[in-house]
């Protein structure tokens, strides 16, 4: 494993799903394998496997819904969509994130003081 | 909400298990297959493709069983697993097992038939529309000596009108009619109500209709009745409605035939006519509906919506207040009001009962539970190495104690459906001896909700007795228990087991003397003397209509009773309306000239009206004075007699023979009250089998009362009374053959029925009291016995050592009276502070009892050692030179 690459912060990965879910409409599993390596360019080490948890976790929640169809290369796959309280949820804690990233930065850019 | 929902996705999951493990089954292997084709197209070989993807994936296998894990509650194939090894455990030591199922099938069985009863009778709602709002409206005597709170129709018309909490309120109270112009005429029982009362229910006639407002004008006569009456009497004729019919040999219109399930009230299942209270209103200015003093009937209301009980309560009072400043004559001792809610209203003091032997059986299955773990506790012991091994050989510590719990609570569900069995067997005998003592017990089976109650309580006592053995057992220390020596253990080592005796003893000295009270109790109230010779007494009613009899009835009874005193086998015969055992209620308030008072402040007493030579027949002494006799008639001087109780409050240090009272003076009876010469004062009688005070009483002549109807009659006999049954009745036909008789009992026998609520307590009480004594001596002998081989090493040493075989014997009776003599003492504290919730309960005997205490407290200890002298003696008979090669 490359020393480059970061892990992935424990909860943040339900967040990626969901918002790659809102931007690109319905996917399955490998694809938003892609996407995330895409957006992340390559910096993130995901484990792949641990994309279908967080399916499993938020379709519990009732924030996606799945279905079984075929793809663009005509095989059978599980496609996933995210669902209107799911857009809800992500709206909630892509504020939240947003916050925590602020006060994060303000932190780490704290001059040390004389 | 999220929590809910999560816990239902799972449970769907669960269910779906074996579809979704292929489905992503198939998901995983398109996504690798995926990664490979594209690490190929990067131009990998086709080997390095398959690792890099596999890598990329991460470990399929571990992600599948967490998939497994999350996507429901247990995995099925281990589950599965688990209670197959659970049952090889059980089957291994059937004897042990059989005897844990035992335990808590007897736990578990009777916590279910208590069960059943509250159920019924407490949880149940009224079977009426949004029963919860029902409440009962109270009119309490304001000195409180009486039971009585009924209320008077005026008032109860002032109510209705005046309120501002109740959508409708009703009045209520019972009634008996004979109905007649059938072949055999019947007496029936029935409710005398206001118009609306089906309406406040929220119910309707099966067929036809309800009553209507003006039918509770004066003179109007219609009826609604029971669908059992309209099946036994009626020939199910749906024409039955604007029929007429003769009832206490007045014409009523049917309106209507109720549904089969209706019960008003509900305590009176017997009921089988509702009529309007224009019956009380006989159009002159002395009739119930008009007269204030007159306390007569029951209300009942309906809350509006958003009123709470509080609410109506300050409502009504002040209404109450109100009148008694506006009619201080009939009001003043009445001047307030009291809202309950209508359950609790029914049940005054059962609720209570109930809780305290729902308690009391809760307690037994907690001390059953207790055998239970503790044998668990011991097998765990005998297993530690087995979990050891498994636990070397990487089973994971949830794992184990999984597994532990999985055989606990089988164990659980094992006893639990024994224990239903048992409830079904046992409940019916329950219900027998409580008879008609609890109001809707007779409702109480094993039903839905009670098998759900039973199934709840077998898996949490599975967890409760199953949890500790499971959480020491998988501690994880992994050496000890495989190391040779890990079998010989010292006294200190089974703390918890100790604990669980200790507990198991404290339950059961509160249970046992709590059963110790009430049996304390039931033995004065069934030792202690009526007042009265109740052997070889036959009681019995009938009703003299006031249609036929208004003026003839003196005359009538005169002639029955002199029949019945010639009839053959009969020794003596009279008449009361008032006879102890009934729970009739009269008290008539009098005017005592020595002493004025304002006229609403005038004292009352419980008042009987009886034919001449009641007290002979009841042999209750005459102390002073004389009997009524003959002479005494409407024309003569008017006389009264009164009893012990009557001549010491009113004339203490006094001779109440000769002095004059007028009673009635509030109650405005039918004749304008009279002043009455005491001639006579006569023995205290007990008028109720629990009743705590002697009640004062005033006796009046029936022959001077001749408008009231209705006297019991009793008949002093030296045979089986019930054999003089056939000829009383063809003694009453011969005179009237439209006079049914009822109620026909010996007076044992209505002892019996008052006894009916304290008996059934403490024969369930002492039946909880015995399980737990059994379950905790079978316990500590279990405990006892498992010590004593633990330590045979430990005793062989002392032994070899030079320890007298007393010695020994000593100490392991010291062991156990240590723990017995603990819980004894726990258990003395409980029960002094639980004890008086007995108090309502309880007869001749305080809460605090220090001679029950002490008996139960010996009977611990004799017990105590009994079960712990076996292990003891074994003990004793250690072989030194075998102890040391033991292991």
């Amino acid at each position: 494993m490359g020393d480059k690459k970061s892990e992935v912060l424990q909860g943040t990965l339900d967040l990626m799903v969901l918002k790659t879910l809102h931007a690109m409409g319905p996917l399955h599993g490998f694809g938003i394998a892609r996407r995330i390596e895409q957006v992340s360019d390559d910096v993130l080490d995901l484990n792949e496997g641990t994309v279908y948890t967080a399916l499993l976790r938020l379709q519990q929640q009732g924030w996606i819904a799945s279905k079984w169809g075929t793809s663009e290369n005509n095989r059978r796959a599980r496609f996933y969509t995210i669902t209107r309280p799911g857009a809800r949820q992500l709206e909630r804690e892509t504020e939240n994130w947003e916050r925590v990233a602020g006060v994060m930065q303000r932190v780490l850019k704290l001059e040390r003081q004389a | 909400m999220p929590r809910l929902r999560l816990l239902w996705a799972k449970l769907r999951g669960q269910a779906a298990q074996g579809r979704e493990d292929e489905a992503f089954d198939e998901e995983i292997r398109q996504h690798i297959a995926l990664l490979e084709e594209r690490y190929r197209a990067q131009g990998m070989s086709a080997q390095e493709s398959a690792r890099v993807a596999r890598s990329r994936f991460g470990n399929v296998t571990a992600l599948k069983e967490r998939q497994r894990a999350q996507r429901g509650i247990l995995s099925p194939a281990e589950s599965g697993r688990d209670m197959r090894f659970a049952m090889r455990m059980l089957a291994r030591r059937p004897a042990l097992n059989v005897a844990m199922v035992l335990a808590l099938a007897l736990g578990i069985g009777a916590n279910t038939t208590v069960f059943s009863i509250v159920d019924a009778v407490l949880l149940r709602p009224l079977p009426y529309m949004h029963s919860e709002r029902l409440v009962e409206v109270q009119s309490p005597e304001g000195l409180g000596t009486f039971e009585s709170d009924s209320v008077s129709y005026p008032d109860f018309f002032d109510w209705r009108a005046q309120n501002r909490s109740f959508e409708r309120l009703v009045s209520y109270h019972d009634a008996s009619l004979t109905l007649t112009g059938v072949p055999q005429a019947v007496h029936l029982d029935g409710e005398v109500v206001s118009w609306d009362l089906l309406p406040l229910l929220g119910l309707r006639p099966a067929l036809g209709r309800g009553f209507r407002p003006e039918e509770e004008k004066l003179g109007t006569r219609v009826v609604l009745i029971s669908h059992g009456l309209w099946v036994s009497q009626f020939g199910s004729d749906p024409s039955v409605a604007a029929r007429t019919i003769h009832l206490s040999g007045e014409a009523y219109t049917i309106l209507g035939v109720m549904p089969a399930t209706f019960r008003f009230p509900v305590n009176a299942p017997q009921n089988s006519f509702w009529t309007t209270l224009a019956l009380d209103n006989d159009g002159t200015p002395k009739a119930q509906t008009a007269n204030r003093g007159e306390h007569g009937t029951s209300v009942m209301g309906r809350l509006k919506p958003g009123v709470t009980v509080a609410q109506a309560n300050v409502d009504m009072r002040a209404i109450a207040a109100r009148l008694a400043k506006q009619y201080p004559d009939t009001n003043t001792q009445h001047d307030s009001a009291r809202v309950q809610g209508e359950l609790t209203a029914m049940l005054g003091d059962t609720r209570t009962l109930l809780l305290v032997i729902l308690g009391a059986v809760g307690l037994v299955l907690l001390i059953a539970c207790g055998n239970v773990g503790n044998l668990l506790l011991v097998r765990a012991r005998e297993r530690d190495r087995e979990m050891a091994m498994r636990s070397a050989l990487g089973a994971n510590q949830a794992r184990l104690v999984r597994q532990l719990l999985v055989e606990s609570v089988m164990l659980g569900v094992l006893g639990g459906l024994a224990g239903c069995a048992l409830a079904f067997l046992s409940t019916p005998a329950v219900l027998r001896l409580i008879g008609d003592s609890v109001p809707r017990a007779a409702d109480a089976g094993v039903n839905l909700p009670v098998l759900g109650f039973a199934l709840a309580v077998s898996l949490a006592s599975g967890l409760l007795f199953g949890l500790a053995p499971a959480i020491t057992s998988a501690r994880g220390d992994l050496l000890s228990p495989l190391k040779e020596g890990g079998r010989s253990e010292t006294a200190g080592r089974n703390r918890l087991g100790s604990a669980v005796i200790v507990g198991q003893v404290a339950l059961g000295i509160v249970l046992t003397a709590g059963a110790g009270l009430l049996v304390t109790s039931f033995i004065h109230l069934s030792r202690s003397s009526q007042g009265f010779n109740p052997d070889h007494l036959l009681t019995f009613m009938f009703e003299t209509p006031d249609s036929r009899y208004t003026n003839t009835r003196a005359e009538f009874y005169r002639e029955y009773f002199e029949k019945l005193q010639a009839l053959p086998g009969v020794q003596a015969a009279a008449g009361s309306m008032l006879l102890p055992m009934t729970d009739n209620l009269a008290h008539l308030s009098f005017e005592n000239p020595e002493h004025p008072v304002p006229k609403g402040l005038q004292p009352s007493a419980t008042t009987d009206v009886v034919s001449d030579g009641y007290f002979h027949a009841m042999q209750i002494p005459l102390l002073a004075g004389r009997d009524f006799t003959d002479a005494d008639t409407e024309t003569s001087p008017q006389v009264m007699i009164v009893n012990q109780a009557f001549a010491a409050k009113y004339f203490p240090g006094e001779n109440a023979l000769g002095k004059k009272l007028k009673p009635g003076a509030r109650n405005g009876s039918s004749q304008p009250p009279a002043w009455r010469e005491i001639v006579g004062v006569v023995g205290n009688i007990r008028r109720a089998a629990t009743e705590r005070d002697v009640d004062p009483m005033q006796y009046l002549p029936a022959s001077q009362f001749s408008k009231w109807c209705c006297m019991y009659s009793v008949v002093r006999t030296g045979m089986d009374p019930l054999s003089l049954e056939p000829e009383v009745r063809n003694l009453v036909a011969s005179m009237d053959g439209d006079i049914p008789i009822t109620e026909v009992r010996t007076m044992r026998d209505r002892i019996g029925l008052e006894l009916a609520q304290p008996r059934f307590a403490m024969v369930l009480l002492s039946a909880f009291a015995g399980l737990a004594l059994v379950l905790s001596l079978v316990g500590l002998f279990g405990v006892m016995a498992y010590s004593v081989t633990r330590r045979t090493r430990e005793i062989g040493v002392r032994l070899a050592l030079g320890a007298s075989r007393r010695m020994v014997l000593q100490m392991v009776l010291r062991q156990a009276a240590s723990l017995v003599v603990t819980g004894m003492g726990l258990g003395i504290a409980a029960t002094l502070t639980l004890g008086p919730m007995l108090r309502g309960f309880l007869y001749g005997t305080g809460a605090r009892n220090p001679a029950v205490l002490a008996g139960v407290c010996g009977l611990a200890v004799v017990t105590g050692l009994l079960a712990a002298f076996l292990p003891a003696r074994r003990a004793m008979r250690v072989d030194p030179s075998v102890a040391l090669r033991y292991e």
